[in-house]
């Protein structure tokens, strides 16, 4: 629903009425009910694909404490694990790509590729920055627990981390000013162009892992934002839901103010992204 | 307080990234210039007793720094019809990543460098990868306007020192920093504007030409 | 022990029976594949006991002065890496008997087959060695032979060039490690490794100048920036299984040393620690760049190495720095990571080597930009490889995520550790890169070589490689999956070595590390059945829905041919684009534009060595005229030294 509400938000600021809310949920259902066309140079990994898209962000939302307490699956070092997993989701997006042979698969897996390492160290840097503040090495103990993220003493190094996570979030949910996941010129698109030739079940299933990815970093980034560990239950889950709308009404806001980045820009911007979570841990390591 | 200082502080290290990282020179001298109130508003927040002296200081840094100079420098882009890109010598990305390097080991110094007083370990740091930055821009950036920007980015950094002596010195080093600087830039830019009437050009390695 | 000296000589056997039973090669391959499993087994048991908390008496051979006795055992450590001796050597040298001389020919293969089994023992022995002269010597022996395997195909010029490169560079390293023990065992009192650890303190400068030279030398051998360069010639022009071995084994042992040296001398100074942490994320990072502007499948893989070492290094200067700085938690966390991430790329990278040679062996040509399609006609190759690249990555549910997750830990713990030991965070940073380019460049591997549609007619033509070859590989890949999913079984022996390297108990604080170990290993076991579950599934919604198969959508473009797919090149383009002139890309274009040509250079030896070296020959040059061949000067020289020497000791020897 997230991708539905920054396309409303969108529409709004650009003065238009948009799409329903719940557009995607439509296409979804609409595709799952077709037919899919194969291309005949794929093979198996091609229709794995969709699958693992799915399957690694539900289980990375495994790895965060959704209630503001616990997760379903923490462990030490967990953080690690919830990169990797988001990482083998893009390595067999991109092998799906190169699995149809064609230039313009290729050139939206290179993008992806290019792009999702370039985004890596400063995710992983946001994490250094959660760890130092929080003293902790799993997810569920940076976000969730009672003590949380000391805002009094860290505040300047966590803002930076979230900055960074928010920049992160741009380039992994295929936002602008990284992607614009409204064109639907080739040559411009990263993620549609990467997922050009899956259709019908297929193509619902990488929709809505995609959104669930966007989901993924707004929930994680919500996670830092606010902590909810004391507050009872429903209320942290209802404060995560309100958090998970303000940031897609915030990608919404930011698409609609700026214009994607010429390609070779985009680097730079991702390296700003490290800059910003290396900034805060430097005043992390400082203080 | 404490943490308004340091919001401040973080602040002006973030536009200085932002002047590393732009293609706009127009950006950058806006960058400076916000950089410029922000150091501005420091002295109120790091002393809140307001005296004399430190509200003096404030407005004329503001006046100086945030909107004489960098007015001063649009209109010289204006006039001397300037192309709007920085043109580095060094890539964006590899300047962004020298900066970052820069305010690692600021901090790593500001750490063990023995300043008298109590001051928040980001004043110092702030004041040296302000002063590394600043460097930086005049070494990697070939067009003379740019480098304007660079001197006062090191200007900057040396003002934020300043600030840990507030108490001792009189505020007079500062005007007279201020000064210093504020005649440096309008030379620089007079001579910019000439320059380019003569040469089309302001390249500062072309600057050599002028030898005989 | 003893059982690891009768598995030793088993394999040696097997090398006799290759070079005895020349003249019926059936038998002599199938008695020295048996031979050689056997031995391997043998041998590798006592090292599985050790690891599982048995111990192993040494040996001692008396030998008289000056070498002093020869001694060998098997700690903890030894262990470890005979096992990764043994494991990816085992598999190497049965697919060499059906990929070497397989196809008829079998001129030098019986020697090739001797060469490598002897090759094999002396790994074995450098790990077992426990005195300066055996080890010495076990060293030549590997760095020689493996400089005859490296040659095999020495018809061809560019393999002579990287087989002396090769010769050259490894010599240097031994020099540098013959001083290194002479300079510490140079006061006399015994050429064992215990004596010389007794020794340990009595270094001057904390045995700075014995870990420099320990540095420089064994890390001439395992290939760290900038002491690389003769590594990716090396490594491509050896025939695939010497490659697999090279790659997986030899150049570990320069890390074996390394931890050697650090287990015999106690804590490192915190110089070294940050030196070695700083030369691993060079290491890791450039290596890996330098991989992903490669065309040549083995290069590939041969620069992939270097980025692993430095994955190795970052664990090991971790360690170092945890043993420094005195924080035990993050000294075997350090050391363990390396030594499992040691374990991890002997196995997965023997099994992409493999691979890679299975698929040259079918089309004939190392250039990614000529393959295609071949997971097609390579089913089987093609799943191993993929697995190989999944577990280099670094991702879950394999190996590599594992060790990659153990050094990540130590870092972290380093981080929030207090003192200065908090900038090891630097290493996250490395750490993080490196994965982040890793992904790339399989990504483009894989994808290149085995998806899509082939490029040439060798492609096209491709087939799958014999069973023969494809066993040890899914051997290979078995045990990468098998870590992958019970990790506990591999990262706690690693942490006991961890501890016996630091020479600490393991410390308390290290049970979270047990716990979080457990609940990795479900949480991969829920990642692969959840991927099982839904694939399945998946394919029961699909069966339902009208399925077509066409061509791949050309957006409209009528004329689609093979040779428009994205190549290696153009995959790799714009990440190397961003990193500039670090990735040493040289792009030409030709024909006022129309074609266009990229192609990588080796920077350090292309880029350094080479023009060092020539400005050094012109130099000495001029010294010619100094060689006229006239006796009585030749003589002058002699005496003017002779003089020289003898004032210096005059002068030494004055009060």
């Amino acid at each position: 629903m997230l991708p539905g509400v920054a396309a409303k938000t969108k529409a709004v600021l650009t003065g238009r009425r948009g799409a329903p809310l719940m557009q995607l949920y439509w296409d979804l259902f609409r595709l799952v009910r077709k037919g899919a066309v194969y291309s005949t140079t794929t093979t198996w990994i091609f229709r794995l694909a969709p699958v693992a898209g799915l399957v690694t962000p539900l289980l990375a939302l495994g790895l965060l404490p959704l209630d503001g307490r616990h997760a379903l699956f923490g462990f030490t070092g967990d953080f690690v694990g919830f990169a990797a997993l988001l990482a083998l989701g893009r390595f067999t997006l991109v092998l799906a790509a190169l699995d149809t042979g064609s230039s313009f698969e290729g050139m939206g897996a290179s993008r992806d590729a290019t792009f999702a390492s370039l985004v890596e160290p400063a995710l992983f840097l946001s994490f250094v920055v959660l760890a130092l503040a929080s003293g902790q090495l799993s997810l569920e103990g940076m976000l969730g627990g009672t003590q949380a993220l000391p805002w009094g003493a860290a505040a300047p190094a966590l803002a930076m981390a979230a900055a960074s996570l928010f920049f992160v979030l741009l380039t992994e949910a295929s936002r602008m000013p990284v992607d614009d996941p409204a064109t639907h010129l080739e040559l411009t698109m990263i993620h549609e162009v990467t997922v050009l030739d899956h259709s019908g079940p297929d193509l619902a299933l990488l929709l809505y892992g995609a959104a669930l990815r966007m989901a993924l970093f707004a929930a994680l980034l919500v996670g830092v934002l606010a902590s909810r560990g004391r507050l009872p239950g429903p209320a942290a889950l209802g404060l995560l839901v309100a958090g998970l709308l303000t940031v897609a009404v915030a990608v919404g806001v930011v698409e609609s103010s700026m214009a994607r980045f010429r390609l070779s820009r985009v680097p730079q911007f991702l390296v700003a992204a490290s800059v910003l979570a290396s900034l805060g841990a430097i005043l992390q390591l400082l203080s | 307080m404490e943490r308004l200082a340091d919001l401040l502080l973080l602040l002006v290290l973030l536009f200085g990234f932002l002047i590393l990282g732009t293609t706009r020179l127009t950006t950058c001298i806006r960058a400076v210039a916000v950089q410029g109130g922000l150091l501005g508003l420091l002295p109120l927040v790091l002393r809140p007793q307001w005296s004399v002296h430190t509200l003096g200081l404030a407005a004329g840094t503001i006046l100086v720094k945030a909107i004489v100079l960098p007015w001063f420098l649009i209109w010289a882009i204006r006039e001397a019809a300037v192309r709007r890109e920085v043109e580095p010598r060094v890539g964006y990305v590899a300047s962004l990543v020298l900066g970052i390097l820069a305010v690692a080991v600021a901090g790593a110094v500001a750490v063990r460098l023995p300043v008298p007083g109590e001051h928040p370990v980001l004043l110092v740091t702030t004041s040296l990868a302000c002063v590394i930055m600043g460097l930086q821009v005049l070494a990697t950036r070939a067009k003379a306007l740019i480098q304007v920007v660079g001197y006062l980015m090191l200007e900057n950094g040396i003002y934020v020192f300043g600030l840990t002596s507030l108490d001792r010195v009189p505020f007079l080093v500062e005007v007279g920093v201020l000064l210093d600087v504020f005649v440096g830039v309008f030379i620089m830019g007079i001579v910019v504007f000439h320059i380019n009437r003569e040469f089309d050009s302001l390249d500062s390695a072309r600057l050599t030409e002028l030898r005989d | 022990m003893n059982l690891c000296f009768w598995g030793l000589a088993t394999i040696v056997a097997a090398a006799g029976c290759a070079a005895v039973l020349r003249s019926r090669p059936v038998l002599a391959d199938r008695a020295y594949g048996l031979l050689v499993a056997v031995g391997c087994v043998v041998a590798a048991a006592p090292a599985v006991s050790v690891l599982a908390g048995g111990s192993a008496a040494d040996i001692q051979i008396p030998i008289p002065a000056p070498s002093g006795p020869w001694v060998f055992g098997l700690d903890r450590l030894s262990a470890a890496f005979l096992l990764v001796v043994l494991g990816p050597g085992l598999a190497s040298a049965l697919y060499g008997l059906r990929a070497l001389g397989g196809d008829g020919s079998r001129r030098g293969v019986a020697t090739a087959r001797a060469l490598f089994a002897v090759e094999l023992a002396a790994l074995a022995l450098v790990v077992l060695a426990r005195a300066v002269v055996p080890f010495l010597v076990a060293w030549e022996a590997m760095a020689v032979l493996a400089y005859f395997l490296v040659t095999f195909d020495n018809e061809r010029a560019e393999v002579r060039r990287a087989g002396w490169v090769y010769l050259v560079a490894t010599h240097v390293g031994t020099l540098a490690l013959i001083a290194l023990f002479a300079s510490w065992a140079g006061a006399g009192g015994g050429l064992t490794f215990d004596a010389l650890a007794s020794r340990a303190g009595s270094l001057p400068a904390r045995g700075a100048l014995v870990l420099c030279l320990a540095l420089f030398g064994f890390g001439l051998k395992a290939g760290l920036v900038p002491l690389h360069f003769w590594l990716p010639d090396a490594h491509a022009s050896a025939p695939t299984h010497v490659s697999a071995l090279m790659s997986g084994v030899v150049i570990k042992m320069g890390i074996y040393g390394l931890i050697r040296v650090v287990s015999l001398l106690g804590a490192p100074p915190a110089w070294w620690g940050w030196l070695v942490l700083v030369s691993g994320v060079l290491s890791g990072v450039l290596g890996v760049l330098w991989a992903l502007a490669q065309h040549d499948l083995k290069r590939l893989l041969a620069y992939h190495s270097v980025e692993n070492i430095g994955i190795i290094l970052i664990g090991l200067g971790t360690g170092a720095l945890g043993a420094a700085y005195g924080v035990p938690l993050v000294a075997v966390l350090g050391f363990a990571g390396a030594v499992l991430h040691t374990m991890n790329h002997a196995l997965f990278k023997s099994l992409l080597f493999l691979g890679a040679g299975a698929t040259v062996h079918a089309t004939g040509t190392r250039i990614m930009d000529r393959l295609g399609g071949l997971g097609r006609r390579m089913p089987f190759t093609w799943v191993s490889f993929l697995i190989g690249s999944v577990a280099i990555v670094g991702l879950p549910p394999l190996n590599g995520f594992v060790s990659e997750w153990v050094i990540y830990l130590g870092l972290l713990r380093g981080g929030t550790a207090g003192g200065s030991i908090r900038l090891v965070l630097l290493g996250v940073v490395g750490l993080a890169i490196i994965g982040g380019l890793a992904l790339a460049c399989f990504a483009k591997v894989c994808g290149v070589v085995f998806l899509g549609v082939p490029r040439s007619d060798a492609a096209l033509h491709g087939h799958e490689v014999a069973g023969g070859m494809l066993g040890p590989m899914f051997g290979l890949a078995g045990a990468c999956a098998f870590i992958g999913l019970a990790p506990g079984l591999a990262v706690g022996p690693a942490l006991v070595v961890g501890a016996s390297i630091a020479r600490i108990p393991f410390p308390a604080s290290g049970s979270e590390v047990f716990a979080g170990i457990v609940r990795l290993g479900l949480w991969s076991l829920v990642l692969v059945v959840l991927l099982a579950l839904g694939a399945v599934a998946w394919a029961a919604v699909r069966r339902r829905r009208s399925l077509t198969r066409a061509e791949t959508w050309g957006c409209g473009y009528a004329l689609q041919n093979e040779r428009m797919q994205y190549t290696a090149s153009s995959f790799a383009a714009p990440l190397l684009a961003a990193y500039g002139r670090l990735a040493g890309v040289h792009e030409t274009h030709a024909h006022g534009g129309r074609a266009f040509h990229s192609q990588a250079r080796e920077l350090v030896l292309d880029g350094a060595i080479l023009p060092a070296w020539s400005a050094v020959r012109g130099v000495l040059a001029r010294l010619r005229p100094l060689q006229h061949g006239r006796l009585w000067v030749y003589l002058l020289y002699v005496i003017a030294i002779l003089l020289l020497l003898l004032l210096y000791l005059a002068q030494g020897a004055s009060p």
